[in-house]
């Protein structure tokens, strides 16, 4: 059994991926929302972003975390609505079908992954230290920084990402968009700016993404594949296409794996998240948030 | 056929008339027997012309990877499943086939059909899936390949793990051992060339029109008395026996395994083969696997491109027309057709000179 | 107009379907006799589709029951019903687009047959045989339908009214004891709705038994030889044409006020 440091450690944990898992589950959810496709790609913009992150602090040493976590927010969200306008907005205009959107997104997936070892290389890169001290101490228990500044940034994200969407005029017209896109034109919104607006928005958040895990971990160029899917597992744990779903359903496979992995093997660790995809897929194809309407 | 008639000062008019007769029995002899006895004929020739063993070693790969190839076509371009787990089968068979020859000594012939049936076996694991349908089967059939790739790494007492299948021996037909590459390449030509003639039978039969209709509406499908997934998890058993043949030959051929060969990206590459050479083509899955095997190895300068380059492909395919490399040679036959019609216009009998 | 239930195909008995708090169907009662046309008709929303999707399988029983032939059917999956002897053509006209119309149909012929993948890929003897006679009476619930000279065409390329005969080939080629048809004469011209009517009197008089959600209502008052009303999801009325032509009640709920008041603008 765990001693309470060592479950402590865990929750930190879980919850620190869980916030990476989350806001690369939100992009999905958007996206999902606002064109309903499936975005195979999203991983990468993840992958790219931290890419471009750690490029800029190889060129800036002294960056502040703040200036790092908007390089990668900036890069993630211009790569992604870079494939909006390049890529499926052309594939939208000419009524492809289904399978061919997304096998346009596997294809992008393919290139950016490749393209981003061409330019980075092979080796997984490590992040320079972020933050400052190595562990916080208060109440006699003592918390990874790291992971701590990661849970932050991710909460405040997220809240930030809540505040636009329901705050801000562009945030209710992209909200408009999703649910009845004839009537939001209607109103004024223009459907190829709000499109690419949505793609922005889910880039900026797997950008943050892309720094989080890439100083957790390391960076690399196949970086965005598992997390990618684990970030779609995520988002139909809460229920695809919900917002709130994806934060929840984030925070929650995050702390399923992290808990899985202890008790079972950690070579199968990603394997516990595939089961997950297909038993949700299966048996609760509408999410958490699915159940929780079918209650009400 | 025509110089004396023609040498001998008659009108020119019968020298005209000769060549469109002419061309009729050439169409009349080719729908007999066939473009596929051509083609045959053409497959058994190769290797007496290109004696190159490399070139026959990766002639032998393109068949191995149009038998998988075909098989998804089957999945995807006849019933319409999207599935990105074809390459977990590929290894299954891959790895059976090694396992059953090596470590319990069964003969070739058999090893080869027991691997496409464990692929197979396998496969029925996914019928719960079949429910899926778009996306989210894609994503599934992801999730499922990722497992048993994880699986065949991890496992080192059954499969070597990342340290690599080795010692697999070369396949043995009734005691001859194919030790030429230009015998491998008719066992796997031979093999392929098999199951294209088998899987095209498919076409025009009740077994063909039960999952193109479910492919094109699977609710009216049903609502006609299809059992929707009973059809659709029979594809993916077809498709799953073919990859786990495909992998057992690719065994054989190559003789070492390594659990890397068997992850996403080879279903990927699969999945590219089928949709580059055009979705519901069977010969376009075979065109398909030519370009996507063939290439690479004869391009080798293309090196680290390759991937981004099959990126950039699959991208502009889907822009351009989902008819793929199938399309594109119907529409060139078609160009030349019309082509030739314009040079000679007593090709056309309605243009027949008096 | 109770009659002894003795030959009742199809009854439906209170049979509800809810989409969230919509009582889309609200505890209905239908009954189809052997051998009859029985028409199912009512204002737009009335709930019309909604009870076919029900009876057909495409949507699941809320509440109430449903009854072919004495076995009961609500856990049954619509593939499974169809097999019974339910078949059906749909409000948006559910083709292959990509096959022939003779294959089209020929999926209509399925359940009757029986080679599966084996017997595709070997061309056994049995198999066939068994497609020459799929052929043929393809061929023949074409002719019947009136589409005979349009076999091989891509069923993509039909003009619309031969794309909804197509559909109706399809459902009658197995000959079932029940036909659902969803308003096969929508968006049809004046001719082409009186074929419609002539081929629905014929699938009578082959033996089969239909289930008629129509709005054109000279197809209903011509064929029918009962008439069920819905209104908001529930049953108003049911009788022959002539008395659901009369009903004041039925007059109200397509036309929104009662029938022998003059315009009172008081």
């Amino acid at each position: 059994m765990l001693s309470f440091a060592q479950f402590l450690d865990l929750l930190v944990g879980g919850v620190a991926i869980g916030c990476v898992y989350s806001l690369v589950a939100l992009g999905f959810a958007m996206i999902m929302r606002a064109t309903n496709i499936i975005h195979f790609a999203q991983g990468e913009v993840m992958m790219l972003g931290a890419m471009c992150a750690l490029t800029s602090l190889w060129l800036i040493p002294a960056l502040p975390l703040v200036g790092v976590l908007a390089v990668a927010m900036l890069s993630s969200g211009i790569v992604a609505m870079t494939m909006e306008l390049a890529v499926y907005r052309t594939l939208r205009r000419r009524r492809v079908g289904l399978m061919n959107v997304i096998t346009a997104t596997v294809g992008m997936s393919i290139l950016c992954m490749n393209a981003a070892r061409l330019i980075w290389g092979s080796e997984p890169l490590r992040f320079p230290e972020l933050f400052a001290s190595q562990a916080y101490s208060f109440a006699g228990l003592r918390i990874s920084a790291q992971l701590f500044w990661v849970m932050v940034m991710g909460i405040a994200i997220m809240l930030a990402l809540q505040l636009f969407l329901n705050h801000t005029r562009t945030g209710i017209l992209m909200q408009a968009m999703a649910q009845d896109a004839e009537a939001a034109q209607l109103m004024g919104a223009n459907e190829t700016r709000m499109t690419a607006y949505t793609f922005g928005l889910a880039g900026l958040m797997a950008g943050a993404a892309g720094v989080m895990l890439g100083s957790m971990f390391f960076a690399f160029f196949e970086m965005g594949f598992i997390t990618g899917l684990k970030g779609f597992v995520a988002a139909i744990l809460g229920g695809i296409g919900s917002i709130t779903g994806a934060m929840l359903g984030g925070i929650l496979f995050g702390l399923l794996e992290t808990f899985s992995a202890v008790f079972l093997s950690s070579a199968y660790k990603d394997g516990i998240g595939m089961l997950l995809l297909i038993a949700i897929l299966l048996f609760l194809p509408d999410g958490l948030v699915g159940l929780w309407q079918r209650r009400s | 056929m025509g110089s004396s008639v023609c040498g001998s000062g008659a009108p020119s008019t019968t020298c005209v008339r000769m060549i469109p007769k002419f061309a009729s029995e050439v169409r009349r002899v080719l729908a007999n027997f066939g473009i596929g006895t051509l083609v045959l004929f053409g497959l058994f020739v190769v290797p007496w012309i290109e004696t190159d063993k490399f070139i026959l070693h990766v002639l032998s790969l393109i068949a191995i990877a149009s038998i998988a190839a075909m098989g998804l076509q089957v999945l995807l371009g006849y019933s319409g499943q999207l599935s990105i787990g074809q390459g977990a089968f590929y290894g299954i068979g891959a790895y059976a086939s090694a396992i059953l020859t090596v470590n319990v000594g069964v003969p070739f012939p058999i090893a080869l059909l027991l691997a496409g049936t464990a692929a197979a076996l396998a496969s029925l694991l996914m019928v719960p899936i079949t429910r899926l349908t778009g996306a989210y089967l894609a994503v599934a059939t992801l999730g499922f390949s990722i497992l048993i790739y994880l699986v065949l790494k991890n496992e080192e007492w059954l499969t070597g793990g990342s340290f690599g299948f080795i010692g697999i021996p070369r396949p043995t037909l009734f005691g001859f051992v194919l030790r030429h590459p230009m015998h491998s390449y008719y066992l796997c030509a031979g093999v392929a060339a098999l199951a294209y003639f088998l899987l095209a039978r498919i076409d025009g039969t009740r077994f063909g029109r039960a999952i193109n209709a479910i492919r094109q509406d699977a609710d009216a499908a049903a609502a006609s008395g299809i059992n929707v997934t009973f059809y659709k998890s029979q594809c993916f058993v077809i498709a799953a026996f073919a990859a786990g043949i495909a992998g057992s030959l690719y065994a054989h051929e190559v003789r070492y395994l390594a659990p890397n060969d068997f992850s996403f990206w080879k279903s990927i590459e699969i999945l590219i083969m089928v949709i580059v050479g055009g979705m519901g083509s069977l010969p376009g899955a075979v065109l398909g696997a030519s370009l996507v095997v063939g290439v690479p190895e004869l391009l080798r300068e293309l090196g680290d491109y390759r991937m981004p380059a099959f990126g950039a492909i699959l991208i502009a395919t889907m822009l351009f027309g989902e008819g793929g490399l199938a399309a594109l040679c119907r529409g060139i036959a078609r160009g030349f057709g019309a082509v030739l019609g314009r040079i000679v216009p007593s090709w056309q009998p309605r243009k027949m000179l008096p | 107009m109770s009659d002894a239930g003795s030959d009742a195909l199809l009854e439906a008995s209170g049979v509800t379907r809810l989409f969230g708090g919509v009582r889309a169907v609200d505890d209905v009662d239908f009954k189809l006799r052997r051998g009859t046309v029985h028409g199912l008709i009512g204002p737009n929303g009335a709930g019309k589709t909604t009870l076919l999707n029900v009876i057909a399988g495409a949507l699941a029983l809320s509440g109430g029951a449903l009854r072919f032939c004495g076995h009961d059917m609500a856990r049954r999956s619509s593939a499974e019903r169809a097999r019974m002897g339910v078949r059906r053509t749909f409000q948006n006209v559910k083709l292959f687009a990509d096959m022939t119309a003779v294959d089209n149909v020929a999926v209509g012929l399925h359940a009757s047959t029986r080679c599966g993948f084996f017997g595709a890929v070997l061309r056994t003897p049995r198999c066939s045989r068994e497609e020459h006679s799929i052929r043929e009476r393809c061929i023949e619930a074409l002719r019947f339908v009136g589409l005979d000279g349009r076999a091989q065409t891509r069923a993509g390329a039909l003009p619309y009214g031969h794309r909804r005969l197509l559909e109706i080939a399809r459902a009658v080629v197995a000959m079932p004891l029940v036909i659902l048809l969803d308003e096969p004469a929508a968006g049809l011209n004046e001719i082409e709705a009186r074929h419609i009517s002539q081929l629905i009197s014929s699938i009578r008089d082959a033996g089969m038994s239909v289930v008629l959600v129509e709005h054109h209502m000279d197809v209903v008052m011509q064929v029918c030889d009962e008439v069920t009303v819905l209104n908001h999801g529930r049953r108003l009325a049911s009788g022959t044409p002539a008395q659901i032509r009369g009903n004041p009640e039925v007059i109200e709920a397509y036309l929104g006020r009662p029938a022998d008041t003059p315009d009172a603008r008081a």
